[in-house]
């Protein structure tokens, strides 16, 4: 299967900011794994809306949407958060 | 240890100071604004210097009617922020009121608590009233890093004291600038006579939660404190650039709009010019180092 090119430009985005990865796995946690952390998540949000042309709702009961390239993109790709 | 014994009775000594003040200048801010029922819109809503195209071409390039949308934005953004941030800093001061390790601080942390709420209304209000909304709060609300206790609270009280000093050098100079409503001045003027109070105390206290862990961590430990508090510092300035508020001013391309401002020399510049009294007292005090990178 062709891998959306939007999601390359996530994964582009997480391993330019860890260049110790090689590479992300579909459900490697983003969360757990600190290649997002508290510090950097906003700016990650921005990179999102900028990505899906619409503003998202990052909340603490949205988390789980942005904790791997798999629920990004089933949630925020292709999904409406 | 003689260190540690002469920050306790600073410490001490400034809080009988603050708390003191704290009583012989409180005020009923419910009573205090006079708030009229609308702004002009054609207005500057913040000085023009503090915004976030100042030095930068934009801020010639767009019309005058245009920068003053924009300032009117990013005041509401700016104390939108205010209204997070203070919500954030209650959670935490709340938590740790009347608990071991904190029973000197415990009495101011009851003042502490009363002026914030009474700031975090004030700076709704004035949200409400004239921009008809609070900014969203995008940044993390769930616990992503966690630390050893003593850590956190050094953390904590890091993260407060480096708003509280971001949001006054804002306060200070808009509630100065005559140029300005009088309910904008008098918003961030007061707000600066209460902050000045909290920004004391919170540097006795990072000076002091400091100063308890370090025998007690290695060296790569407290280098993760202060990789992490360079970070914060940059994070911080970068969240005054605000997509949404380009976007509520008529910007066509706000992402890409908030990208060259923050890329520009300028406006590292200016980054820089908000953070430097904080960053000096953190480096002053060892607890970050100096070679850190906060363009």
């Amino acid at each position: 299967m062709t891998e959306d090119p939007r999601l390359a430009s996530v994964k582009d985005w997480l391993l330019s900011r860890k260049p110790e990865l090689a590479d992300l796995d579909l459900d490697f946690d983003l969360i757990e794994n600190r290649v997002i952390d508290s510090l950097s998540f906003l700016e990650f949000v921005f990179f999102l809306e900028e990505l899906t042309g619409r503003e998202l709702q990052a909340t603490a009961e949205t988390v789980n949407a942005f904790r791997s390239l798999h629920s990004i993109q089933k949630e925020i790709l292709d999904g409406s958060l | 240890m003689p260190q540690t014994s002469t920050r306790t009775s600073s410490i001490e000594q400034t809080l009988d100071r603050i708390i003191g003040m704290s009583i012989d200048t409180y005020y009923n801010p419910y009573k205090t604004f006079q708030w009229p029922d609308e702004l002009p819109e054609a207005q500057w809503w913040m000085s023009p210097g503090l915004m976030t195209v100042a030095g930068t071409p934009y801020a010639e390039e767009l019309s005058e009617t245009q920068l003053m949308a924009l300032s009117k934005w990013e005041s509401i953004h700016f104390y939108s922020l205010n209204v997070h941030g203070i919500r954030e800093l209650l959670l935490e001061v709340v938590k740790r009121i009347h608990t071991p390790g904190f029973e000197k601080e415990s009495e101011f942390f009851h003042h502490f608590v009363g002026e914030e709420n009474e700031h975090m209304w004030f700076f709704a209000t004035f949200c409400l009233k004239y921009g008809g909304k609070i900014y969203v709060d995008k940044k993390a609300k769930w616990a992503i890093d966690s630390v050893e206790p003593d850590i956190e609270s050094l953390l904590v009280f890091s993260r407060i004291l480096i708003f509280e000093e971001i949001v006054d050098y804002f306060n200070l100079r808009i509630g100065r600038d005559e140029s300005l409503h009088p309910i904008i001045r008098q918003v961030n003027s007061i707000h600066h006579q209460d902050e000045s109070r909290h920004i004391t105390f919170g540097r006795e206290i990072v000076k002091q939660l400091f100063d308890q862990l370090t025998p007690k961590h290695p060296q790569e430990k407290l280098q993760e404190v202060d990789q992490y508090l360079s970070r914060y510092l940059l994070a911080s300035v970068q969240s005054l650039y605000s997509p949404a508020v380009y976007r509520d001013a008529g910007v066509p391309d706000p992402y890409r709009f908030r990208t060259e401002l923050l890329e520009h020399p300028g406006r590292r510049e200016h980054n820089a010019k908000i953070l430097k009294r904080t960053v000096d007292f953190f480096t002053h005090n060892g607890i970050i180092s100096e070679q850190a990178d906060l363009r």
